[in-house]
């Protein structure tokens, strides 16, 4: 998971009531041999939406200021509107749903390490001083794609502050990443990892809380067939 | 200090015998009273019992290793555990006293939890006084009876220069203390003349700050008063303010800028003003200052002590509205003597929304804790002036409907919540009120307005028109939880892990509720509704209307049905209305007690909720685990309001204790001990 999206996720925690809630993120990227390729984040919380359509109805909850249907969409907006400014990336696009409470933010690179600067960008614009960005490579000689990821240690301290209630927003939320190549997937260094019958997809599942504490290791190195 | 005011309050929760209550100690104008009442607190509790408590015995523990010594029992801190405790303050524009008085059983073991290491205390007759080591606070007792006393000088009293200038003292402030200073020297003049120059106690120089209506003061320095005029005579105010008045003149004179230190005096032309050295003289002189208002403060508090002490006075008993509050069953009370006043203490704070009178006609306010067998009980009042009082009787002159009661369900509501006053009254009376608890916000120049405006919505509103239209009772009640299916969208992941949108159902639970009110005249609600359909905001179901709002996560409908108009999201419910079939439900007596009886009331009946709700929806089972155990251990919580008693309006929040328990007091315990486990 990229920061981009973990601010995502904070700006929608406002969004979610009391307890429990399921949601769910999504990132998609698919790599072309030459190593172009297409982004898909998407954020659902469709499985809580009589949770979030009654929050909309309040002005805040928990003492989080409920954002409204404008604000949510303008946020969409700007991050569009940086993300076609950004180097690298094309045919930016995002779409929301009121009703399912769903959104997503696509786009292409030309480069993995594009969106890699993006990440580095928002750390910085948001005055974070993180070593870790988690960042993609993709080796077109030696046809390996890899992810490093480290647990970001502000994230964890943040959400441990957070009181037991709010923590509990994030129980059965989950995080998924799929990652898609032109060639057949040879091997995936990360054993909660799964390789598609096709051999062409891997993902992996896991859950929000575990990522933010450090507990799941999102990191992987996938070796595709030359 | 702050220890040591924990530490009083700890044995002042926990300790109290039968002689003279103290509260004929404190004095008629005390502004807050608080009084633990330990022998209704024992009555509940052994003292044996609390020493074997979990909060006793951390009490003691922590106790014996601070002090190192070796309690068993409360009644080790020598203090009688039988008998009243209080707490009370006394306010006046320059000092606030916050004092306790706690009775002694044995001062000699009183004395031994304080004296150890350097602490002394000096002792006049039976009487003993400590003061604590930052002067901030006095101890005295005698064999009876333990006062402490802390004063906090009021700093915006100080920031007024002539009042400050009678004690000595000048505000300091920063960058703009040029002639400030000059001003501060001549004074400190006086009063180190006032302080060093006298042998005698310091009491009577300073005389305390007088509060209103108090005989205390008054009596304070009866034959004292001759050497004070002597003394200031003495010193000579006069004569010392004037020959800096001159040199300070002189300096302005030189250089308005500069610093009034001979130095710079010196060198007027080429002096610099430098911060630093500046900020520092600030700094000293403001330690100085501050140190002088502290050794003022001391003194007044020592002569405050004193008259609790030996004073003649009559005491708070004599109070009409304290002595009206006080109730013998009670564990503990709170008294306040004017809310409004509380208000135009704390009004400063409030910058310009806090002007003085916003509370105008609040009088004082009390609260009492109650525990016994069944419950603990908060009951809290508030005085009204006599206007507001007639306002409110006329207003809350009505009973909530009692074709309501039939559509609660005790054995299933998860809680209600009903109101019942009089529209007519209410519009009528509004003006009124809020004349008389904001007109002197809106300023006196805005009396004539308020007058208008009250008239024009007199004149705007037919009052007995809407009175038919809403007569002013409601009812909210949840009679329970619904199970109900919701769809969602997720995602399924083909072969090549491809993405594939689909609809996924789940159950969720709602609560079921129901809000009615009576209307004598549904004309208007009827055309509403008629409107509402003819513009595809309301859909007709019979006699039942569905309002179409995307934005609303539940469907709501409405009808209405006896003269009463309904609001429910369970369709099954709304038709069990219409159809008569909903009548068989057994209301129980508190319940309906509880309803028919107040024109508030307010009720969560947390046992019907146990187990309703499924883990998925609260995240997991460890959370509903512990979710459904907090709500076992509870019983009704209910709030009602009680009828006025002359001008008193007051309520009442209770909350029932699980069966099994002795009693309130107890459970606390328990569950206190539960909680450090």
């Amino acid at each position: 998971m990229n920061l981009k999206q973990f601010y995502k996720l904070l700006f929608f925690i406002a969004l979610i009531p009391l307890l429990s809630s399921c949601f769910e993120v999504i990132e998609e990227i698919s790599i072309k041999n030459d190593g172009t390729g297409d982004v898909v984040l998407t954020i659902n919380l469709s499985q809580s939406k009589t949770k979030v359509a009654s929050v909309m109805l309040l002005d805040s909850v928990q003492g989080y200021k409920v954002p409204s249907k404008q604000k949510i969409q303008q946020e969409l907006n700007e991050a569009v509107a940086y993300l076609k400014k950004s180097e690298g990336i094309a045919n930016v696009k995002s779409t929301s749903d009121f009703n399912n409470y769903i959104a997503t933010v696509s786009f292409s690179f030309k480069d993995v390490s594009n969106i890699n600067n993006i990440t580095k960008n928002i750390l910085a614009r948001q005055k974070i001083k993180a070593t870790n960005t988690s960042p993609y490579l993709y080796n077109k000689a030696s046809k390996t794609f890899s992810r490093k990821y480290q647990a970001i240690g502000n994230a964890k301290t943040a959400f441990n502050k957070l009181k037991a209630k709010d923590k509990s927003v994030f129980n059965g939320a989950t995080y998924t990443s799929i990652y898609r190549f032109e060639s057949a997937v040879t091997s995936s260094s990360n054993p909660a990892s799964n390789v598609s019958k096709s051999k062409k997809a891997v993902m992996l599942k896991s859950s929000i809380t575990d990522l933010i504490n450090g507990k799941v290791n999102v990191s992987n190195t996938i070796q595709l067939s030359k | 200090m702050k220890k040591i005011l924990i530490a009083i309050f700890l044995f002042l929760s926990f300790n109290v015998t039968r002689a003279q209550d103290l509260v004929k100690k404190i004095p008629l104008n005390a502004f807050t009273v608080a009084t633990i009442k330990g022998d209704n607190v024992f009555k509940l509790m052994f003292v044996k019992d609390f020493n074997e408590s979990f909060l006793g015995r951390k009490l003691l523990t922590e106790t014996s290793k601070s002090l190192d010594q070796n309690f068993t029992s409360i009644e080790d801190f020598g203090i009688n555990v039988e008998k009243n405790m209080y707490y009370f303050n006394q306010l006046s524009d320059s000092i606030t006293y916050n004092c306790f008085l706690i009775p002694i059983k044995d001062a000699r073991k009183f004395e031994s939890l304080i004296q150890n290491k350097e602490k002394k205390f000096t002792q006049q007759g039976d009487i003993r006084t400590m003061v604590l080591p930052d002067s901030t606070s006095i101890i005295k007792w005698n064999n009876d009876m333990l006062y402490f006393v802390a004063g906090s000088i009021n700093s915006s009293f100080f920031s007024d220069s002539t009042k400050s200038a009678r004690y000595g003292i000048k505000e300091i402030r920063f960058q703009n203390n040029y002639d400030d200073v000059a001003i501060a020297d001549s004074s400190v003049v006086v009063s180190d003349t006032v302080y060093t120059t006298t042998a005698e106690p310091m009491v009577e120089v300073a005389a305390p700050p007088i509060i209103e209506k108090a005989r205390v003061q008054k009596k304070a320095s009866p034959g004292k008063t001759s050497k004070k005029r002597s003394i200031k005579k003495k010193t000579g105010k006069k004569k010392a303010v004037k020959p800096k008045k001159v040199t300070w003149t002189q300096n302005v004179e030189f250089e308005m800028e500069a610093d009034p230190s001979e130095e710079v005096v010196d060198s007027t032309a080429t002096a610099k003003v430098n911060i630093d050295a500046q900020y520092d003289t600030y700094q000293q002189e403001r330690a100085e200052q501050d140190a002088k208002k502290k050794r003022l403060a001391l003194v007044w508090m020592t002569a405050q002590a004193d008259q609790i002490f030996n004073g003649n006075y009559q005491s708070i008993e004599n109070n009409k509205s304290y002595a009206a509050s006080l109730d013998d069953k009670a564990i503990a009370e709170l008294w306040i003597s004017s809310l409004q006043d509380a208000y135009n203490i704390i009004a400063p704070g409030f910058g310009t929304y806090g002007k003085a009178g916003l509370m105008k006609g609040y009088g004082s306010l009390n609260a009492k804790l109650f525990m016994d067998n069944k419950s603990f009980r908060i009951s809290t009042g508030l005085e009204l002036s006599q206007e507001q009082a007639d306002s409110y009787k006329k207003i809350l002159n009505r009973k909530l409907n009692k074709k309501f009661l039939k559509y609660v369900n005790s054995e299933k509501a998860l809680g209600f919540m009903s109101y019942s006053i009089d529209t007519k009254a209410y519009l009528e009376e509004f003006p009124k009120l809020l004349k008389q608890t904001y007109g002197s916000f809106m300023g006196a120049k805005m009396d004539e307005e308020m007058d208008l405006g009250a008239d024009l919505i007199s004149l705007l509103l037919d009052e007995e028109a809407v009175s038919k239209v809403i007569k002013g009772d409601a009812l909210f009640v949840i009679n329970g939880l619904n199970t109900k299916e919701v769809t969602y969208t997720a995602y399924e992941y083909d072969d090549d892990y491809k993405q594939k949108e689909v609809t996924k159902t789940k159950n969720e639970v709602l609560p079921d509720f129901l809000f009615m009110f009576s209307s004598d005249d549904t004309r208007l609600i009827n055309k509403l509704i008629k409107y509402g359909i003819n513009k595809n905001f309301v859909t007709a179901e019979g006699n039942i209307y569905k309002l179409m709002e995307k934005k609303s996560p539940i469907d709501v409908y409405l009808q209405i049905k006896d003269g009463i108009v309904f609001f429910g999201n369970s369709l099954t419910e709304m038709q069990g209305i219409q159809n008569n079939q909903y009548g068989s439900y057994k209301l129980n007596k508190m319940h309906k007690q509880l309803l028919s009886k107040n024109n508030f009331s307010f009720l969560f009946n947390a046992k019907n909720l146990v187990g309703k709700v499924p883990a998925s929806e609260m995240g997991g089972d460890e959370t509903a685990k512990k979710f459904n155990s907090t709500l076992e251990k509870m019983g009704n919580v209910y709030m009602k309001s009680n009828p006025i008693k002359g001008k008193l309006v007051s309520a009442d929040i209770s909350a029932e204790i699980p069966n099994g328990h002795e009693n309130a007091l107890k459970y606390l315990f328990s569950l206190i001990e539960n909680a450090a486990k």
